[in-house]
């Protein structure tokens, strides 16, 4: 039972980092729904640097790295280019499943490393995201920084006309949202799921998006989604747990998904409507165009 | 920018002509085939041989035309799928979990006639092959529904809904052929039972009748939203959901028409691969492939700007670039995946491109300045 | 009237020569100026005079093509609001630059160069209090924006940039949105941040009684160019009115008569929520008959918004009947309304009342898409909508190159013709107007009133959403103030008074005698 409780948290922490950058885009105003893409960059380029270089921490720097470069894409795109942040998204995602199931082929099959040590029984990016959730919450509700970026994807002409380049932290936002993204891909490919196969995320990265929507853009209730959803997750792929024999496995994989559907649903009623409209940043999705 | 005596400036479009949408979709095109070279080079291929032997195959090959062609037809449909909600301003990405669902409906229908044990099962194809489009359709339609009643009635995000009904589909028809689920092969090789004989589609002029109807689906769509009252409110609400309503179009029900019409349309799609095209007729164990490919309609409808006329060509060439692709990795000896990469950068490709309908490039001349601020004056 | 004595301190803000050409509209050309410090300095000008342009140049969000700005004396280029902040202007736009879903202290603190990398929320809310204290705001610095006023909305803005350091405070349309008792403590707080030596610009269109008032100079624009300088002593609103239009001016409209008919509309004790779950209408019950005028007074925000979308079906009753010629249609979908004769024309004109990507021909469409008679069996006859467009742009004087025009190429006034020409082409038997004539020009301002009256002797019943109570008086038959959901009285024009009908916009009890 220990053993599936330290799964399933390995799964929420892949999950609330990845969930964690895109509510930092989303605050400053930047939705971005190529996640899936951004992780699976991680994920492969983290692989195949780990691989080569024998060593877990080059892999990660890896990850990030594509991560900021794919983030810093996105705002080339949504925020110089004016393109629609939807068509954007879904660009780098299409990209990444695309590239990285070429690139990544060669290297289908198992990582072949000593897994990472786990620190009191739990992996170490459980602590790393603890200290990243409890950062950004801090960042963003105690410090000057925070309160641009919280302006910024507020109303961004506000922002703009009280001193605060909207465009510089709009950037800042993205790349160290691809970085979360990234990092999360590479704790996916190199640490909970290390067989490199194409498309290997298989939507957690759309899971995360739904997660941020359901999170009210509050990092801590973006954490305890993740943690059920990781414990949902890790159920669904051993029913017999709890319910042996009950359904067939492949019934229980669709489990996690149905119920984030109708999780979402639930978030849409009346009640959750008029607490999530007050939290939703009213400029998400738009984009900025200096006047002038 | 000032190159010379000329000025290069941009400026934001007022209006965007057909034509200028073709040049610019044609030159997106063109640019992610260059880009699309460095795989080629990256694998130590000469770029020009390469599209030399995709395009040779796709288009030139007795052997791979017709498969070009069935290709084509299946981008078609799924660009249509994805057209009709894109033109109220929503986002199907879930072409995949609706043409699993369409396998499943047109499978589903030849189940209930019995034909799971009997492959020499008789079925009179005037009623058996319609009745597998309808089911196709409506299975589709009904998982396209889904997505788009909760966008209408509860507002949730149709990306991530029909995200999580790919998933969900994907492992629904995984339960349906596999171990023992209640459409597999007896023979037992993890994929659906053979369609009987008497219901496999008739070719016309080589390839299934499927072809008609997608170019009758073509004009139709184009027709639709041209000229009638369905596609007015369609597009009304894709371009200002807050004026559509104001001017009586109930907010609810578009997205639940342009999700069911798309989803049914996938169903079709379903239909047209696993239920008409030659060598299949049956639920392939890799039908996630499928799935896969079903994402060049997002590309191919971007392309064609919600068109669907011009998503014929764009189809057709889409369904050349990866079956040849397919072909000249294997022929080249490239790593798997050569068609994929194509889809990644065709998108990128296209996304920058996007500005390029907001913006335009003109050139000014110093001579026209001057007089054009004595005008001013 | 201002003492003389004060005015006589040195120049703060000085403008020589400033010119700002556009293709178009709205230029400036050779702008002087001087503003002194402790000297309120009006700037008056009609819609399209250059207000707006000049504005954005002194708060660096345009450069000027030619002429100087001086600060103190010294030769300043703000390239961006930054710059002008660091200076010492403080903006305060017509259009509310805050953050809604913030506090009001957040909002002050935003962008400011003290407020310490980690917030320091003490010291400021002291330091903001003791502002707030000393020019007579009286602020919550914890609510959401959201949850104020517009005037408190306004004083946030003026504390931010008291608190930023402004010397110069420059206020665009300071009053347009306040209850006459909110206009009062703004004054009073305008007149004690002059004694504390700032300079006061208020950008003012036609509220000349508020000019005379408070300002010692006025400067006039017309066309992009000053027209007339003088001290406001001795200054009258006629020759105000003279130097900002170009002509004398009669801003008296002529009442029309109507027979009165059979009441249209009938509303009985009806409530709605806004977005926000809020009762944002509470209970209002009123009839409108034939070729009447039922003219809804009241500054924005006090559910009138929401009354015109709960007439128009586009957001539910909470309670409450809505009866149209007898009819109940409460629970009627906008499609079943618009066909039973309401036609509603939206305040908000690019986001509600067009489709901006439509062509002109589409957009009319919007309210004909539904009707057999140019949509035979589903299918759209666009040619005879195509003359129908035609004929509603001659009709109504559209400014435009052709019926397939885009409507984003359209001016707000002529977008303004174009929807009343739609929506009144249906002879609708009842008209919702909210917020009609803002942001027109006097000419447009007096084509869309001339049309209304119209549509009244048409036997129309119109109700009439205005926020300005002149527009409201002389328009309606009947004025409704409205204020937080509820009307305070309904009052045949006949008996309604200027004053009275705006103090109850703010709230106050109606007097006995009008009862």
């Amino acid at each position: 039972m220990w053993e599936l409780f330290v799964r399933s948290l390995d799964a929420s922490i892949v999950l609330a980092i990845a969930a964690l950058g895109e509510l930092i885009g989303q605050r400053s105003g930047v939705l971005n729904v190529g996640i899936e893409g951004v992780m699976l960059f991680g994920a492969t380029f983290g692989f195949i640097v780990a691989q080569t270089t024998g060593d877990y921490t080059t892999g990660f720097i890896a990850a990030i790295a594509i991560g900021a470069i794919i983030g810093l894409m996105h705002g080339v795109f949504s925020i110089t280019l004016g393109v629609d942040q939807v068509v954007s998204g879904m660009g780098i995602w299409i990209l990444g499943f695309g590239l990285t199931t070429y690139i990544g082929n060669p290297y289908t099959g198992p990582l072949g490393m000593a897994r990472i040590d786990r620190i009191g029984g739990l992996s170490p990016f459980f602590y790393l995201a603890l200290a990243l959730i409890f950062l950004t919450w801090f960042v963003l509700n105690k410090t000057s920084l925070g309160l641009k970026i919280r302006s910024v994807g507020e109303n961004p002409e506000v922002a703009e006309v009280s001193g605060v380049s909207v465009n510089r932290i709009r950037y800042l936002c993205v790349i160290v949202s691809g970085m979360l993204m990234g990092l999360a891909g590479g704790v996916y490919g190199l640490s909970y799921n290390p067989v490199w196969n194409y498309n290997f995320l298989m939507g957690w990265g759309f899971i995360a998006l739904a997660l941020v929507f359901f999170s009210m853009w509050n990092p801590f209730i973006m954490f305890g989604g993740a943690v059920l959803f990781g414990a949902l997750w890790q159920l669904a792929l051993s029913p017999e747990f709890i319910l042996p024999g009950v359904m067939s496995r492949y019934l229980w994989r669709m489990v996690p998904f149905v119920i984030t559907i109708v999780v979402l649903v639930l978030m849409s009623t009346r009640w959750f409507r008029t607490h999530w409209g007050a939290a939703k940043p009213e400029a998400l999705g738009v984009p900025y165009k200096k006047e002038g | 920018m000032k190159i010379g005596e000329h000025e290069l400036k941009l400026v934001k479009r007022v209006d965007l002509p057909w034509w200028n949408a073709m040049i610019i979709s044609i030159i997106s095109v063109i640019v992610a085939l260059i880009l699309f070279s460095l795989v080629f080079v990256h694998s130590g291929v000469n770029p020009l041989t390469g599209f030399k032997e995709i395009f040779q195959f796709a288009f030139l090959n007795r052997n791979g035309l017709p498969l070009t062609i069935n290709r084509s037809i299946f981008i078609f449909l799924c660009t249509c799928a994805f057209i009709i909600p894109y033109r109220a301003g929503l986002w199907n990405i879930g072409m995949a979990g609706q043409l699993y669902a369409g396998a499943l409906g047109a499978f589903g229908v030849m189940y209930l006639f019995g034909a799971k044990g009997d492959p020499n099962l008789y079925i009179a194809p005037g009623i058996g092959i319609p009745l597998m489009m309808i089911g196709a359709m409506f299975a589709g339609g009904a998982i396209g529904g889904i997505a788009g009643f909760l966008r209408g009635r509860f507002n949730v995000n149709e990306i991530v809904t029909t995200m999580m009904l790919n998933s969900i589909g994907f492992w629904f028809i995984s339960y349906m052929v596999k171990e023992g689920g209640p459409f597999m092969n007896p023979v037992g090789r993890s994929e659906s039972f053979d369609l009987p004989l008497s219901v496999r589609a008739p070719l016309v002029f080589g390839a299934p009748f499927t072809m008609i109807v997608a170019l009758l689906l073509a004009i139709l769509l184009y027709w639709v939203f041209a000229k009638t009252r369905i596609g007015y409110k369609i597009k009304s609400y894709g371009l200002n959901p807050l004026a559509a309503k104001y001017s009586g179009i109930n907010p609810q029900v578009i997205p639940v028409l342009v999700f069911v019409l798309g989803g049914m349309i996938a169903g079709l799609a379903a239909y047209h691969y696993f239920g008409a095209m030659p060598g299949v007729f049956k639920i392939a164990r890799n039908y996630a492939e499928f799935g896969d490919l079903s994402f060049y309609g997002i590309i191919c409808g971007l392309i064609a700007q919600g068109n669907p006329l011009a998503a014929i060509p764009v189809s057709l060439l889409f369904g050349g670039l990866t079956n040849g692709g397919r072909f000249a990795q294997g022929k080249l000896q490239m790593g798997f995946g050569v068609d994929y990469a194509l889809l990644g950068v065709m998108m990128i490709t296209m996304v920058v491109l996007q500005f390029f309908y907001r913006y335009k490039i003109v050139w000014i001349k110093p001579e026209k300045e001057i007089s054009d601020v004595g005008i001013i004056r | 009237m201002p003492t003389e004595n004060q005015t006589k301190e040195k120049t703060v803000l000085e403008a020589r020569g400033i010119t700002k050409r556009f293709p178009g509209c709205c230029a400036n050309e050779q702008i002087n100026f001087a503003i002194k410090q402790g000297e309120v300095h009006a700037i008056l000008g009609e819609n399209g005079a250059g207000k707006t342009t000049l504005m954005n140049i002194l708060f660096g969000l345009y450069q000027p093509d030619e002429g100087e700005l001086f600060f103190n004396g010294e030769k300043v280029d703000f390239k961006s609001p930054l710059d002008a902040i660091e200076k010492g202007i403080g903006m305060v736009h017509q259009k509310r630059k805050l953050v809604q879903a913030h506090s009001v202290i957040e909002n002050i603190m935003l962008g400011h160069p003290d407020s310490g990398k980690i917030l320091n929320f003490k010291r400021v809310k002291k330091e903001v209090s003791e502002l707030c204290e000393q020019y007579g705001f009286k602020l919550d610095l914890d609510a959401k924006v959201w949850q104020l006023s517009e005037g408190q909305k306004q004083s946030v803005e003026i504390i931010k940039a008291l608190y930023r350091g402004a010397k110069v405070l420059i206020l665009d349309e300071p009053t347009s949105a306040l209850s006459p008792p909110e206009t009062r403590n703004l004054l009073d707080s305008i007149m004690s941040m002059v004694e504390s030596g700032l300079a006061v610009v208020p950008f003012i269109t036609h509220k000349l009684p508020i000019v005379l008032e408070i300002s010692h100079h006025v400067t006039v624009l017309r066309n992009g160019r000053v027209t007339a300088k003088f001290a406001t002593a001795g200054a009258t609103e006629k020759s105000l009115a003279k130097s900002m239009v170009g002509r004398e001016v009669i801003i008296k409209l002529d009442k029309v008569e109507v027979e009165r008919g059979k009441p249209v509309l009938e509303v009985n004790n009806l409530s709605a929520y806004n977005e926000k779950d809020h009762l944002a209408l509470s209970g209002v019950s009123f009839t409108i008959h034939e070729g009447e005028i039922f003219g809804i007074a009241g500054v924005s925000g006090n559910g009138q918004e929401e009354l015109a979308d709960v007439l128009a079906g586009l957001r539910k009753a909470a309670s409450g009947t809505i009866l149209l010629d007898g009819n109940d249609i409460t629970h009627d979908s906008t499609l079943e309304r618009w066909r039973k004769g309401v036609g509603y024309v939206p305040a908000e004109r690019n986001e509600v009342g067009t489709i901006c990507d439509y062509s002109l021909i589409e957009n009319v469409a919007m309210n004909y898409y539904f009707e057999e008679e140019y949509v035979p069996r589903g299918i759209i006859n666009y040619k005879s909508l195509r003359q129908l467009t035609e004929s509603l742009i001659a009709e109504y004087n559209v400014a435009t190159p052709g019926p397939d025009v885009k409507a984003k190429a359209l001016s707000g006034g002529n977008l303004q013709k174009l929807i009343l020409a739609r929506v009144l082409s249906k002879k609708p038997r009842l008209i919702i107007v909210n917020l009609p004539t803002q942001g027109l020009d006097v000419g447009a301002i007096e084509f869309v009133q001339n049309k209304l009256l119209q549509a009244k002797k048409d036997k129309a019943a119109i109700l009439l959403i205005s926020g300005e109570i002149e527009e409201a008086l002389s328009l309606s038959d009947w004025v409704a103030p409205i204020y937080e959901g509820k009307f305070m009285d309904i009052i045949p024009w006949t008996d309604a008074e200027r004053d009275n009908v705006g103090a109850m916009m703010a709230g106050m009890k109606p007097k006995v005698e009008s009862l």
